[in-house]
């Protein structure tokens, strides 16, 4: 186990500093630079290389690239070259509003996924079970931001029932209101993100119909579908826990598009913004961040599958 | 093209049925029925007042930052420079009592106003305004940095007057001081301006809430005339419905830069009188004169005259047309539509004689403008066979490859900037616009010492570059603000890059 974890450990460092070259030297390509932001249009040439040399710009990419791996080495995201707040800082207030975006949409998602996934694998060959995978695959299909303004007309307009975006200036010190406005933009990456997870859940539950250890149980005298809640159901958690951590990187690409079409005050928004004034240090430590999160969940899924799993245990020794 | 695309518009849905009862006030858009304030004693000095803005600023630092998000709220308020402008764009003393300007038009003499003190209780002195000023003549990154070239001497004979000499006379250096460049710090503070401030001005910053709002609160030490609100926040929506939105809820007393096509939505609730107000907002379609063809005057004359004005203008919803590029506002203005008629007949003629029937052209367009300018070019051009292709751009995009590289046929921005006819007489600009007759006439016209000769010179400038057709200029922008009752006072005009507080009121209740 110990061997295990700490190989997925090497992977996962060398993945995070893989992505970093990535993050930082891809956003380099962007057209444009935040000094040119900062000077505006009537700036002459001179001004803008001014400011450059002031914010650094001008040293060669590779130096900038060590200050800013160096700093985050010391547990420092920088600064902002806009505003000169401190990135950390500035990610923790945003995360208020995107973590429990996430966890909400990962929530809905389940409780959608789980029993309409089990019962469709249970109806197969019916007309039930058909309706059911073809409605998974339509939801699936879906673009975020076009459910999200389905939701918004039914459930703010003609229901009236949930705000149609914002998110409430006093944040968690009002929880029923701060819930309240994440609602909507949940149930948005929620829905379309359950449909897709659905489709796993009743191929895997099948898969597992399939299995021995089910077969077996049902010739020592349960029926088809006893054996299957009692012996294939934990088979199906174990698969379900590790499309969740390929899930976790689909939520957060969704909360990106849905806090704009919301207009929620979360990370995602910030990260659009930030590009858009080309803060780079900025969006390369916040793209960072999100994919380090990515890469724990999936190193945690990992390792938790080890530890389940009896037949991965046996092999590892 | 980045992935990550602006979709503030799409929240645009929301605007879906919002009926509201009540009288129906016909006040007439931009009918100037601009109330004295205390005429009627019943301002509230208690009184806060919320205004919706729409674009926040990155950091409070004005001295490095450009943008109208920071000269909106700052200049006037939080800091004051020793000449300020009014909103339509004349001169007056602030902190200077007054100002002399030699007969050769190269030195000028301010008298500060007495008692004036910084936020933080110290005296402000001829000496606080030489460093100011050494520092945006020394230092390139600092704004208004170009504007001071022409300074050869800036002293401070005694502690109440200071004196700037420059190298030639400069009809612009006056009005250059009303902005960032003009204005005043303490010398070697160590105030963080990005998120703080030690101005002179009649309010003070109160506390910002990033990506929400700022409050400002009454300086009640202020040198001067006392502000009439004791505290003013400016509320930041981004969204033009959800900022009508929030009018209608009360949430805001009043909502600057309401979306034209959303304003019928607050006069009808009989709750707000809507102001229009005039602005130097240039309606600039650029087109890139150092590249064929469009470095054929036919073929930009074509690009003109097939664009019906009237009809753009409509569509946009506010501002009136503009023919040149000198706005209202600014010396030099003069109504030149004569020279461009709608006429695609015409139009089509001068391309056939160009030789160019068919032409396929680009037009490069930061993404937040919207997409009625675009679709009214698209089908102005196509009834002369020029096919428009649309590139919608981040403003970053625009910026590198328009404004840096000049790599672009057409482009259309907002050039909000007072007095910039400048950039028309500069051949490295992103127009390419390089005609030594219409150089010349804006030299002489810096260097004139009668405000009347320059403006003269100025207009004769910009008719050559009109008649040249060097861009089109499609509206002059105009800004509508929606007041509730009660508030007085608020200023009209140019209010997009200015917002002066200290005149406004609100009674109580």
């Amino acid at each position: 186990m110990l061997r295990y974890a700490l190989t997925r450990g090497v992977l996962l460092i060398a993945g995070l500093l893989v992505s970093s070259v990535i993050i930082f030297f891809t956003l380099r390509v962007f057209p444009g630079d935040v000094a040119q932001l900062i000077a505006g249009t009537q700036a002459s040439p001179e001004q803008v290389e001014a400011i450059r040399q002031s914010l650094g710009l001008d040293k060669p990419l590779l130096a900038q690239y060590t200050d800013w791996i160096g700093g985050i080495l010391h547990g420092d995201l920088g600064t902002s070259q806009l505003s000169g707040a401190s990135v950390g800082a500035e990610l923790a207030e945003k995360a208020r509003v995107t973590w429990p975006l996430a966890l909400m949409s990962m929530t809905i998602a389940m409780l959608i996924a789980a029993p309409f996934g089990v019962l469709s694998a249970m109806l197969r060959g019916r007309a039930g079970g058909t309706a059911l995978s073809v409605a998974a695959q339509a939801v699936a299909a879906i673009p975020v931001i076009w459910a999200g303004m389905m939701l918004v007309v039914v459930f703010a307009h003609w229901l009236g029932w949930l705000p149609a975006q914002g998110f409430p200036r006093t944040g968690w010190s009002t929880p029923a209101k701060a819930f309240e406005s994440l609602l909507l933009p949940a149930m948005t990456i929620g829905i379309v993100e359950g449909a897709m997870l659905m489709r796993f859940v009743r191929s895997a539950t099948l898969q597992a119909a399939g299995q021995d250890f089910v077969r077996t149980a049902a010739a020592k005298g349960l029926t088809r579908r006893q054996a299957l809640i009692r012996h294939g159901i934990p088979a199906v958690g174990l698969s379900i826990v590790t499309v969740l951590g390929v899930q976790v990187a689909g939520i957060i690409v969704g909360s990106v598009v849905v806090e704009q079409l919301f207009t929620l005050p979360g990370i995602g928004r910030m990260l659009v913004a930030d590009v858009g004034t080309r803060d780079l240090v900025k969006v390369q430590s916040e793209l960072l961040v999100l994919t380090g999160f990515v890469l724990v969940i999936g190193f945690l899924v990992d390792l938790v599958h080890h530890a389940i799993d009896p037949r991965q245990r046996e092999e590892a020794g | 093209m980045s992935p990550f695309r602006s979709t503030r518009r799409s929240a645009r849905l929301a605007a879906i049925g919002i009926l509201a009862a009540g009288a129906l006030i016909l006040t007439a858009c931009g009918g100037s029925s601009e109330p004295q304030t205390t005429s009627t004693g019943k301002a509230d000095p208690k009184a806060g007042l919320t205004v919706g803005l729409v674009l926040e600023p990155t950091n409070l630092d004005i001295r490095h930052t450009s943008g109208a998000a920071l000269e909106q709220i700052l200049v006037d308020n939080i800091y004051e420079g020793l000449v300020t402008r009014t909103q339509d764009n004349k001169i007056e003393d602030r902190l200077a009592k007054s100002h002399e300007i030699s007969p050769d038009g190269l030195t000028y003499t301010f008298t500060l106003n007495e008692g004036i003190a910084f936020h933080d209780g110290t005296a402000l002195t001829s000496a606080d305004v030489v460093s100011s000023y050494e520092t945006v003549k020394s230092d390139a990154t600092v704004q208004g940095n170009a504007e001071f070239a022409g300074v050869t001497a800036i002293t401070a004979p005694d502690p109440t007057t200071v004196q700037i000499t420059l190298a030639k006379p400069d009809q612009n250096f006056l009005f250059n001081l009303t902005g960032p460049a003009g204005l005043v710090f303490k010398t070697g503070d160590t105030t963080d301006l990005k998120t703080a401030e030690n101005g002179t001005g009649p309010f003070t910053l109160q506390r910002w809430a990033k990506g929400s709002s700022i409050t400002f609160s009454r300086n009640d030490d202020y040198w001067g005339k006392k502000a009439g609100l004791a505290e003013v926040t400016f509320q930041y929506i981004p969204d033009f419905t959800a900022g009508v939105n929030a009018a209608l809820d009360g949430s805001v007393d009043v909502l600057t830069a309401v979306d034209p096509n959303l304003v019928s939505q607050l006069k009808d609730s009989g709750d707000f009188t809507i102001t229009t107000g005039r602005t130097t907002d240039k309606a600039t379609l650029a087109f890139n004169n150092a590249k064929a063809p469009l470095n054929d005057k036919r073929v930009r004359e074509a690009l003109r005259l097939a664009v019906d004005h009237e009809a753009l203008v409509e569509a946009v919803g506010a501002g009136q047309p503009l023919y040149g590029p000198i706005p209202e506002l600014d010396p030099g203005y003069e109504d030149l539509s004569k020279l461009v008629p709608y006429d695609p007949d015409k139009a089509k003629a001068l391309l056939k004689e160009a030789g160019v029937e068919k032409l396929d052209l680009s037009l490069t367009i930061p993404s937040f403008y919207g997409t009625t300018v675009a679709q009214v070019l698209v089908s102005d051009y196509a009834k002369i066979g020029v096919s428009l292709e649309v590139d919608r751009v981040e403003f970053a995009t625009w910026l590198e490859d328009v404004y840096k590289n000049h790599d672009y046929e057409l482009s259309f921005v907002l050039h909000v900037e007072p007095r910039d006819f400048s950039n028309w007489a500069n051949p490295e600009y992103y127009f390419g616009y390089d005609n030594k007759q219409v150089q010349d006439l804006y030299a002489q016209s810096q260097a004139e010492l009668d405000p009347e000769k320059s403006a003269d010179l100025l207009a004769q400038a910009a008719r050559i570059v009109s008649e040249d057709d060097a861009a089109d200029w499609l509206y002059n922008g105009a800004t509508l603000t929606a007041l509730t009752a009660g508030v007085k006072g608020f200023p009209k005009d140019s209010i997009n890059s200015r917002i002066d507080l200290a005149g406004v009121t609100k009674t109580a209740g």
